[in-house]
């Protein structure tokens, strides 16, 4: 965690972030073991089979903003949120981020399927960076927000994929982040529950920042203060979120004109 | 390497959360429960007392063959559960490794942690056995916690090379099973070192797990060959082994999620 100077919480200054694409069944052990030894060595990622997610982005997200991401599947949403979380890192530009992150990410990651409701509270409470102590004060809320008082000493594995989002969210949510990732995960709930983490969300923003990857445009324009349209890698527009939705819409009539039907 | 341990020393209590979990998945579901962690010890040593013992009459001195290979098995069982468990923690691990940050040595050490609560079970099992033959105990226990801690140092340091590299190569996992079985022929567990033809000793002492068991077991039963120099020696190569492991495992640690 680094002191933060002015007033922004995350920045992005030139970043480009490449995957390699794997080259198949039928690689070649000489392909293998050149491309094992550049793992090891840690040496600058050849040209070869690399695919760029992000290409010089940069932007900077103040504190109390919400910001909304949006974009085609592989545009290089989640890339982002990973490098602002530190589980990934940038092959060039730079990286800054100030605060304590809460990031859901992923539907039940950080669950595990045979731990009842009650340890995965505190285990992910815990891999979120949380306290014993801060999980003990905070658990009745959420197990409340979760709505799975019944089920708490049940194995997960049981529960229904709502239930699943619903444990994961409520524990990202309280384990009091500075900054809040969340991706598309909001999907799996039912409507009463989308409204309440949205509603969360919201009540989030007044003090600490939310960054918010979704497919879900009338949610995204409901809390988003900010929207960030992603196009391959690059960013294509941004600002407010009505004109910048406008123009990712009017982009994918172009992209399949099935979607005017 | 400071700002690891500091970050380590924040992310203390995740360490204990998921050694919790650890011990807790091993044992869900299965009927016997915490009591495998005895069993896989002590079956070994009544299938070694019986082969080895009894019919190939290993010569192990005057300490009666079943303390003789349960005193080298139970430290040996802990390594061998900790690397197995360590080096496929990562990749085990890999939805949360692509999905949240923490420091990543955590899962090879809670896999490592996860063992070590074995062992101290196991370890009734070897306290109940000393009192049976008759063995001293003497303040001389409380010196195990030499031979403990430089075993648990190697075990760490093995096990994140291993969980860094099984990232790479999954090979690891086939690999380890093969190796640690050959290892156990080239550690003294189930002969002693001195019954080791002169010539060839040497060799053995190359393997670091040589010096480590025979000096628990000396410890534990005040018997056997092991000079202060090789117990200093071993100490030395545990603690590097830890240090090379945990650089090699940072600097991999930040392709982990883009490799996984």
């Amino acid at each position: 965690m680094k002191k933060q100077e002015n007033n922004f919480v995350v920045s992005f200054e030139n970043v480009t972030k490449t995957y390699r694409i794997s080259k198949g069944k039928y690689g070649l052990l000489s392909e293998t073991i050149s491309d094992g030894l550049e793992l090891i060595l840690a040496r600058e990622k050849t040209g070869r089979n690399l695919i760029a997610a992000l290409k010089n982005v940069s932007f900077k997200i103040k504190k109390g903003e919400v910001i909304g991401i949006i974009g085609r599947n592989g545009a290089g949403k989640t890339t982002i949120l990973k490098l602002i979380s530190n589980i990934t890192y940038p092959d060039k530009g730079l990286v800054n981020v100030y605060g304590k992150i809460g990031a859901f990410i992923e539907l039940g990651a950080g669950l595990h399927h045979e731990l009842t409701g009650r340890e995965n509270i505190y285990l992910y409470g815990a891999i979120l960076g949380m306290a014993r102590k801060q999980i003990n004060e905070k658990f009745d809320k959420i197990v409340d927000f979760a709505e799975i008082q019944k089920f708490l000493d049940t194995p997960i594995k049981k529960y229904s994929s709502g239930m699943y989002s619903r444990l994961g969210f409520s524990v990202c949510a309280f384990c009091d982040p500075d900054i809040l990732l969340v991706d598309e995960v909001l999907a799996v709930g039912d409507v009463n529950f989308q409204k309440k983490c949205l509603a969360k969300m919201h009540s989030f923003a007044r003090e600490k920042t939310v960054v918010f990857v979704s497919h879900n445009l009338d949610a995204i324009k409901q809390i988003c203060t900010r929207v960030i349209y992603i196009k391959s890698g690059k960013i294509s527009s941004w600002g407010a979120p009505n004109s910048v939705i406008k123009t990712y819409l009017r982009d994918q009539k172009l992209s399949s004109p099935l979607l005017d039907a | 390497m400071k700002n690891w341990i500091i970050e380590l020393w924040y992310f203390r209590e995740l360490l204990w959360a998921l050694t919790l979990k650890e011990i807790k998945i091993r044992y869900k579901q299965t009927i016997l429960g915490v009591a495998w962690a005895i069993l896989q010890p002590a079956a070994l040593t009544l299938i070694f007392t019986i082969v080895f013992g009894l019919f190939l009459k290993v010569n192990s001195g005057d300490i009666p063959y079943p303390i003789f290979a349960y005193s080298a098995l139970l430290p040996w069982t802990f390594f061998t559960t900790a690397v197995s468990f360590g080096a496929l923690s990562v990749v085990n691990n890999g939805n949360l490794v692509t999905k949240v940050y923490f420091p990543r040595e955590i899962l090879p050490f809670s896999a490592v942690f996860a063992a070590f609560f074995d062992f101290a079970m196991a370890s009734i099992i070897f306290l109940i056995m000393l009192v049976y033959y008759k063995i001293d105990l003497t303040l001389n226990l409380f010196l195990l916690i030499i031979p403990v801690v430089s075993i648990l140092l190697f075990t760490a340091g093995i096990s994140l090379l291993l969980s860094a590299l099984n990232v790479l190569f999954r090979d690891i996992r086939f690999l380890v099973p093969l190796i640690l079985q050959i290892w156990l022929y080239a550690t003294p567990v189930i002969y002693p070192l001195d019954q080791v033809p002169e010539k060839y000793r040497f060799l053995m002492l190359f393997n670091p797990m040589t010096s480590l068991i025979e000096s628990f077991r000396n410890f534990a039963l005040h018997k056997g060959s092991v000079s202060a120099g090789m117990i200093f020696l071993s100490i030395i190569v545990s603690v590097l082994t830890f240090i090379l492991g945990y650089l090699f495992f940072k600097v991999r640690e930040r392709v982990f999620a883009d490799v996984i």
